[in-house]
């Protein structure tokens, strides 16, 4: 095959990436949308179903979604691949190769502007019965709501720490799950370093309100300061209740209460996804968070000319900050390709806004260090490998590993079929710990090569074999 | 520690088989290495232990005890490397190509290795899922397989709990000597005294040689290697196409490939083996990825359905003459090399031990090392007169 010239190609469908599709279109480049999901709209508006319409309760930003989608799916210079799956991305002599799989066929793409906005997943951290069934993360308790309508469980937890718990909790007990326990692990007086933040951001209040609305309706009563800490399973192995610990504000444990639930729905904020900013070497920087994210300047353009990128894997920070970057990164992509458009002033503004307001999120929702006290040798660190903390601290104590690669490749932590999407980056905290190296100590360069995964995502040997 | 009685620089697989052999001969050994263990080319190879790609010659001698060692070696230090006797199975399609293969096979037994030749019906009990399209193999039973990473930390642990020293993370910039005598080294953040240095720095040895004023050219041969995700229970051997032996002693820079499948421990699959002369280049070369899967389903149609999950490459350190360097150095005494094994680092480590460990301790080695010796490159340095022992 040939490789095909498009003029942009924008990659995810989420808010940054349909915002970024959008306008780059609006601007007047041809543009190529390519999406992992079956259907647009992101891990924030997947699969919405048609009968939400009428339930607009279920999600706050429902119309801006419905509207987004649509406006993207029905643009006659928007063409959109969806359930395609890149493998591979090499950068050469200006134009980036994408190499993608999509209806059980391998495609090859060259663009000389690309906007990145592959989104986040949720974050986890281990903890001993944390692969027990019914243990999921909120991203994943949602996405079974909202592409089946279904629930994993009748009697819910939900924990872990971010405003993301709200929407996650709301929905389940909207549906009919009695939600026992919503914890959040952080004190809510983090949030009063943030005032003058918050009242520039009005609308959060409202949205706070709303699910305070919901909360009171069905009897959900938030706690904080409070983490689970331990999952149990009944004798067919299914979660039969969960261990929840008041913590400090370094997450160490004070007392235990256990608890019975059928599903516990627990996350830690976000993960950016910078497999393909990695794979096409896009320089990334180590968040506040801990996390790693792509670095751009004004125009969301990264490291490498011509490739732009938008939304979570630029900083974690919601989807009206991934909207208003998208709408940039779109614009700038159309620029770089001879499309006249220009960037407002506007929409700078509002992006420095919601940035202000992101930053603010990431230092009232942090994840403090307490969280490894909670492990025990039993517990199993790579879900994928099955590798447990004991094997992952031999690799540091006995076999001398002081960096995360290393203890990867002496235990296996980070070595199955997610390729240490799940693991990575709390591994890297497990290591340094274990070696004597202090959180602040660790190097840029090892948060940042968690992600380095040349094969993006698997690919049949056959359509390997079969490609040029 | 102090007055180590060797320095062993580099923490691969040959310098933590030499750190052992000897501190299990009595002698205080410090290993000292810029990265972490097995950070260079033993963590990025498949961890071979073949007798079977060896023309009868020195090497096959040094491969043949080398195997053994590994068996005593994971007896000495309790295992936990992923030692596997599996046997190899070396195939060929063509007429000529198995006529080299008889020939190869007929010499190796008369040197003592174990070379059945199979036919069609005996090459599927071993192997059943291969192509239909081979009927010819040659099954090497003492070819073997670890995890070539954990092989040099279980050594180095060994060598630590019986008295040794690693130190990582300084990157050695002199090696002190006087009056052509080695006195020790100094890195960036310590100087070290000992008597005897021994470079076991693989692809960068030509570095630690020309720092001390002595020369080695030792260079790159870039391979890359993919790896599935777990398909237990399908490849049961090491299986490779007999054009493997010849791409190995090929002198062309130019990228060679051919069909190396075999299974591990932990049920990935294994795919080579590429070999080219560009340099330290790492950019991954999806041409090259894509011709390794070719040959691989050539030789195991089965996996056209398994997925693809890493890939990764190395660098493997190789000498003009493919041998391995294995002796004192001709200009500096006290200065001691075992690197330039090329691809087979791994299965020559333990042998390349017991040789250094010999030499240095005067007595008499299981083997003639001369044809190893670093000594063969004497009045070779391109650049001789501008480097001046001091």
């Amino acid at each position: 095959m040939k490789p095909e010239q498009v003029r942009v190609v924008v990659v995810g469908g989420g808010p940054a990436g349909l915002s970024a599709a959008l306008n780059a279109a609006l601007a007047g480049a041809s543009v190529l949308l390519i999406d992992s999901n079956s259907k647009l709209g992101g891990q924030y508006w997947r699969h919405l179903p048609e009968t939400w319409l009428e339930q607009s309760e279920l999600h706050l930003d429902l119309d801006t979604g419905l509207l987004l989608i649509s406006a993207v799916a029905n643009h006659p210079k928007i063409e959109i691949w969806s359930g395609a799956e890149i493998w591979s991305a090499t950068h050469e002599d200006g134009a980036t190769t994408l190499r993608l799989i999509t209806n059980g066929l391998e495609k090859i793409i060259t663009t000389k502007a690309l906007v990145l906005a592959t989104g986040a997943y949720d974050r986890t951290l281990p903890f001993p019965g944390w692969d027990i069934p019914g243990v999921m993360t909120p991203g994943g308790a949602q996405s079974l709501i909202k592409g089946h309508g279904v629930a994993a469980g009748k009697r819910v937890v939900v924990a872990g720490t971010g405003p993301f718990l709200l929407p996650v909790a709301a929905v389940l007990a909207q549906i009919g799950c009695e939600v026992v326990e919503l914890l959040e692990a952080n004190s809510p007086l983090r949030w009063l370093k943030s005032f003058p933040t918050l009242i520039q951001n009005l609308s959060k209040i409202g949205e706070a309100a709303h699910y305070i609305a919901i909360f009171n309706k069905f009897g959900v009563r938030p706690k904080f300061n409070r983490a689970v800490v331990a999952a149990h399973a009944n004798k067919d192995g299914e979660l039969e209740s969960v261990s929840i610990a008041k913590i400090d504000s370094n997450f160490k444990i004070k007392k235990i209460d256990r608890v019975k639930c059928d599903l516990a729905a627990i996350g830690w904020g976000f993960t950016a996804d910078t497999s393909l900013a990695g794979a096409l070497l896009l320089k990334q920087f180590v968040t506040k968070d801990e996390g790693v994210a792509v670095s751009v300047d004004e125009n969301q353009q990264s490291s490498i000319a011509g490739i732009f990128a938008a939304g979570e894997i630029t900083g974690i920070g919601g989807s009206e900050l991934s909207i208003a970057e998208g709408v940039i990164a779109g614009l700038a992509a159309a620029i770089y390709v001879g499309c006249k458009a220009g960037i407002s002033d506007d929409h700078r503004k509002t992006r420095a806004k919601k940035h202000k307001f992101a930053e603010a999120l990431i230092s009232s929702y942090p994840v403090k260090s307490g969280w490894r006290g909670w492990l025990t040798d039993e517990t199993i660190i790579c879900r994928c490998e099955e590798v447990k903390y004991s094997k992952l601290k031999f690799a540091v104590t006995e076999l001398g590993a002081t960096d995360s690669r290393t203890a990867k490749l002496l235990s296996r932590c980070g070595m199955g079929m997610c390729q240490g999407r799940i693991c990575g980056r709390f591994v890297v905290d497990l290591v340094a710990n274990e070696s004597g190296i202090s959180p602040s100590d660790i190097s840029e360069k090892e948060r940042i090569s968690v992600g380095n995964r040349p094969i993006i995502t698997p690919i049949s040997i056959e359509l390997l074999a079969n490609g040029e | 520690m102090n007055s180590p009685d060797v320095i062993v620089i580099g923490a691969g697989v040959v310098g933590a088989s030499c750190a052992l052999a000897l501190t299990n001969a009595g002698l205080r050994v410090l290993i000292i290495d810029r990265g972490p263990v097995a950070s260079g080319t033993s963590g990025a190879g498949e961890g071979n232990i073949l007798v079977s790609d060896k023309e009868p010659s020195p090497e096959l001698t040094l491969a043949l005890r080398s195997r053994n060692a590994w068996f005593e070696v994971n007896e000495d230090i309790g295992g936990g490397f992923e030692l596997d006797g599996k046997g190899g199975v070396v195939i060929s399609r063509s007429e000529t190509g198995i006529a080299g293969l008889k020939k190869l096979a007929r010499a190796q037994r008369e040197n003592g290795i174990d070379a059945r030749e199979v036919n069609a019906a005996e090459l599927r009990k071993l192997e059943p899922h291969i192509s239909p399209t081979i009927e010819y193999g040659v099954h090497y039973p003492q070819d073997a397989q670890c995890q070539p990473m954990l092989a040099a930390a279980q050594m180095i642990r060994a060598v630590k709990k019986r008295g040794g020293e690693f130190i990582q993370g300084e990157n050695v910039i002199a090696i002190n000597s006087k009056n052509g005598q080695v006195t020790g080294l100094t890195t960036n953040k310590n100087t070290y005294a000992s008597p005897i240095v021994l470079n076991a720095t693989g692809t960068w040895a030509g570095d630690i040689a020309k720092l001390a004023g002595s020369y080695l050219p030792i260079a790159p041969r870039r391979g890359f290697i993919l790896v599935t995700v777990p398909a237990p229970e399908l490849i049961f051997h090491k299986v490779y196409d007999a054009d493997y032996v010849a791409n190995i002693a090929s002198g062309e820079a130019d990228l060679q490939s051919s069909a190396v499948v075999e299974g591990t421990a932990s049920g990935t699959i294994l795919i080579g083996a590429s070999r080219e002369r560009v340099g330290f280049k790492s950019e991954f070369e999806i041409p090259i990825l894509r011709q390794l899967a070719r040959q691989a389903i050539s030789v195991f149609p089965i996996l056209k359905e398994v997925q693809l999950l890493r890939a990764y490459r190395g660098f493997r350190p190789y000498a003009p003459d493919h041998l391995p360097v294995i002796g004192e150095d001709g200009n500096i005494s006290g200065l001691w090399h075992a690197a330039g094994h090329e691809g087979a680092g791994i299965v020559l480590a333990p042998a390349t031990a017991e040789l250094i460990t010999a030499e240095i301790l005067g007595k008499t080695p299981f083997m003639d090392p001369t044809p190893f010796s670093p000594k063969r490159f004497m009045n070779q340095d391109p650049s001789a007169g501008v480097h001046v022992a001091s």
